[in-house]
């Protein structure tokens, strides 16, 4: 590298470090003409042995020099430290780099009163400036002796909180809509648990909006900080006079701090009695306290209500406020007949509980049905917003536009009342007839009341009512429904007879059946004892036949529903259709059986031969139906 | 009126009411509404009387008692093909609001209280008889249980009808608005705040009587309480 390169290298370094530094040099001069000192206090309230912090901030400088001793009588005041802040801004001019220093002193008061802390000088550089004053009050509460003004602070409802009724004017008109706000404001150092009952309005001769949920802010009020409520209403005047308003009363519930009772330790290692360690327990969040309920109550406020002037249009319901309308319909065209909505929109402020659904021009023709309405309010109270109405209307004859919507409002502000007018909506309503209508029973034609017919034409359409009845009914007529009817629940007797009829047929017809199936089965196990003893081969021949006789008599019984002992062979042949050797058979059978019974002794074969009895059992298997 | 009342007890009903439409057919109204409604004194209830005197009360422009007329003349007879032409009729000039009908009803409107009545009355003894007969039947029968079903079915049906319609808009409750100027309110007073107003010939359903006041459901699905003497009911 040559020697000329060097100094040029060299040269142009030296140059940059010379820009780089006039130009920290120029930022540092703009910072110390921009430089500001405050002062202030974070408390401007304490009490005897509670210290407050006091802070000088010294803006635009790192290098300014605080006062070292604050001598105030009655004040102990130490420097605690400082502590350094460095804002970088980027903006229009470039960055730019702000320093703050803050430097804390610890002001313990030494008795009670009210000090005044003096301007104090701060040297930034060549330059002094100086401090605002500050004020301290110091209350004469930590000692026993004046616990009694502590306690007063705090438990005197008007320190603790307040009540505030706030009308947006004093004077109005009957029905209009006045808004109201009620303030309710509670000590920060006694917060506020709950409201009690809540917060109501009273009074009479007007009516109030329903309160919603209370906005919160805080607020200092001479000094003092609060946490305040604020309820939004609106308030009606029901009639004309003067109506006092309120007092508002409530009964809330706060929590009233317990005497700051930290005592002093007898032997205290770690120096827990330094008034400092109170600082933590300054924050009623951590103070001890006790729930107690208080009663605030505002000043009534008084409305002087004037009464509505005198010929109200014919459409106005009651609204006082400002308003505006827009109609619309829907379908535009149709069928006589046919449903059209008509939709009316007032929007404005005002008492939109008496808005009600606009008012046609000239209803001749149509059928209006009960219109639906809805409210959409675009405020807290309710005072403002837009109400929707929708008619139903449907033409009678044909129409070529919709009637103007008629609304009135009394204005409290022009004091006079205003009827907002639409305009005709057209339509297209086709078919229908012209309305002709008819005279008769009109006194115009008092002559021509027709005889009674049939009323067959659709009077819906015409505008005339339809013509007398000139016969009176022979027969009464009762408002009563049928069912309620003596008569009717007399009529009923007839088929609950015929019921009962009916159940004791059957119940007897049960009856006689099970008499007669007993008898039956009386004949059936009879008739099988019977056969079973024929099939013994030990049995007499007078015993033998005596059974089998019997049996046939049984079988013809059970057939043919007769008395077993009326039967003989030639009715049971008869009985079961017997073919002539059967019949033949029967009568031998009967024949053997009254000989044997009849003969007095045991002619022949003491027991009968099984080919007899095979004989006499076939016969008898032979016998069905 | 005294005059017509002496002479409503010598004469008889069909003579009064001969009277009546002479008075009505020269254009005296009023007299025409004294003679229908000394008819109707005399206990002459049939729903031509009311019919006739809701024509007067229409003439002699009010709608509300011609429109209450016509209601008990359809209260008598619901098929009154006069009566309900003409009711039409006065609720267009009356701009009379008019109940809505519950889903059941609108269903149900064609037949009448009357004729539900005695569909439930032959349905139940049907059903009964149909029971007795399935009881004492020695063998099962389907078809007569399914019989029963439809009959039981039926029954429920009818009875449900007569239920609807006694207690939906044109039930018992009925009562037409007759004054003018009346106003549905939020509670017995006559300061308190307004719910509807009710044109006359208004319908109501009466819910209940307190003193002096109705509390009714009216029209748009709203309830207030209105003065007694504002409406009457239907039935009488």
């Amino acid at each position: 590298m040559s020697r000329s390169r060097l100094k040029k290298i060299a040269g142009s370094r030296a140059a940059l470090i010379l820009a780089l530094v006039s130009t920290l040099c120029a930022s540092a001069t703009g910072i110390a003409a921009e430089a500001t000192a405050t002062a202030v206090l974070d408390n401007s309230e304490t009490v005897l042995g509670q210290p407050v912090q006091l802070q000088i901030k010294v803006t635009g400088s790192a290098s300014a020099t605080p006062p070292q001793e604050i001598a105030v009588d009655g004040l102990e005041i130490h420097y605690a430290g400082d502590q350094r802040e460095t804002h970088i801004e980027f903006g229009s001019r470039g960055m730019t780099n702000t320093t703050s220093v803050i430097h804390t002193y610890t002001v313990m008061p030494l008795r009670a009163g009210t000090f005044k802390i003096p301007s104090q000088a701060v040297r930034v550089g060549n330059t002094s400036m100086r401090t605002p004053e500050l004020t301290l009050n110091v209350a004469d509460a930590a000692g026993r002796s004046s616990r009694g003004a502590r306690r007063n602070e705090t438990t005197d409802p008007a320190q603790i909180g307040f009540v505030e009724l706030i009308l947006a004017k004093t004077t109005a008109y009957v029905g209009e809509m006045i808004p109201t706000e009620i303030r309710l404001g509670f000590y920060t150092r006694t917060p506020v648990e709950s409201l009690g009952n809540g917060v109501e309005l009273t009074g009479q001769g007007f009516t109030t909006q329903k309160m919603r949920e209370p906005r919160q802010t805080i607020e200092t009020i001479r000094g003092r900080s609060y946490q305040v409520f604020t309820f939004k209403t609106a308030i009606a005047p029901a009639r004309s006079g003067k109506i006092d308003i309120g007092p508002v009363e409530v009964n809330p519930v706060v929590r009233i701090p317990q005497t700051n009772a930290r005592r002093a330790l007898p032997r205290d290692p770690f120096n827990l009695n330094d008034p400092f360690f109170d600082n933590f327990f300054n924050d009623p969040a951590f103070a001890p306290s006790a729930p107690r309920e208080i009663k605030i109550k505002s000043e009534a406020a008084a409305l002087e209500v004037k009464p509505l002037p005198p010929n109200a249009p014919p459409s106005f319901a009651g609204a006082v406020g400002s308003f505006t309308m827009v109609a619309d319909a829907k379908p535009t065209s149709a069928q006589v007949g046919d449903p059209l909505t008509i939709t009316a929109k007032i929007s404005g402020r005002g008492n939109f509980d008496r808005v009600t659904a606009p008012s046609f021009e000239d209803e001749k023709g149509w059928h209006k049905y009960p219109p639906s309405s809805q409210f959409k309010q675009d405020d807290d109270v309710g005072i403002s917003g837009l109400k929707t109405f929708e008619t139903v209307l449907s033409a009678n004859e044909r129409k070529e536009n919709v009637p103007a919507l008629l609304f009135s409002y009394f204005d409290p502000v022009k004091e006079q009342y205003v009827t907002l007018r639409s305009d005709r909506i057209a339509v297209h309503i086709e078919g229908g007839n012209v309305p002709a209508p008819s005279t008769a029973g009109s006194p115009a034609n008092p002559s021509s009341v027709p005889a009674q017919t049939p009323a067959t034409t659709p009077a819906s359409k015409t505008q005339d009512i339809l013509y007398q009845l000139t016969e009176l009914p022979k027969v009464n007529e009762s408002f009563h429904p049928l069912f309620a009817r003596r008569l009717f629940w007399l009529v009923q007797l007839i088929p609950l007879l015929g019921l009962l009829g009916f159940i004791v047929w059957k119940l007897r017809e049960i009856r006689l059946g099970d008499r007669e199936a007993q008898r039956i089965a009386l004949l059936e196990n009879e008739a099988a004892e019977l056969q079973k003893k024929l099939r013994h081969t030990d049995a007499l021949p007078r015993d033998y036949f005596s059974a089998a006789s019997r049996v046939v008599q049984l079988k013809t019984a059970l057939a043919k529903n007769v008395n077993p002992n009326s039967v003989d062979a030639e009715s049971a042949a008869t009985a079961f259709n017997a073919d002539e050797p059967t019949r033949k058979r029967l009568r031998e059978l009967f024949a053997v059986n009254d000989e044997l019974r009849y003969s007095g002794g045991q002619n022949g074969a003491s027991t009968v031969s099984a080919d007899r009895r095979r004989e006499v059992l076939d016969l008898l298997e032979r016998l069905r139906i | 009126m005294l005059i017509l009342s002496a002479a409503a007890g010598a004469q008889s009903p069909s003579e009064i009411f001969a009277k009546a439409n002479q008075e009505f057919a020269v254009g005296h109204f009023r007299e025409a509404v004294d003679g229908y409604e000394a008819v109707i004194r005399a206990g002459n209830i049939n729903s031509a009387v009311f019919y006739d005197l809701g024509n007067a009360w229409f003439r002699s422009g009010d709608f509300g008692r011609a429109i209450l007329s016509y209601e008990r003349a359809l209260a008598l007879e619901p098929k009154h093909p006069e009566a309900g032409a003409n009711l039409r009729v006065v609720r267009d000039e009356a701009r009379a609001l008019e109940l809505p009908k519950t889903g059941p009803e609108r269903y149900l409107g064609s037949g009448t209280t009357s004729q539900y009545a005695v569909a439930a009355a032959i349905t139940f003894w049907l059903s009964l008889f149909m029971a007795a007969i399935l009881i004492f039947s020695r063998r099962s029968r389907f078809g007569g249980t399914v019989f029963l079903a439809l009959v039981l079915t039926a029954f429920a049906g009818a009875a449900f009808a007569i239920y609807a319609q006694e207690t939906g808009s044109k039930g018992i409750g009925l009562a037409i608005v007759t004054e003018k100027n009346t106003q549905a309110r939020v509670a017995t007073a006559d300061n308190s705040k307004s719910v509807l107003e009710l044109p006359p010939g208004s319908e109501i359903k009466i819910l209940s009587r307190r003193g002096d006041w109705i509390y009714a459901a009216l029209p748009n699905d709203l309830r207030g309480w209105i003065p007694a003497k504002s409406a009457e009911a239907v039935r009488m």
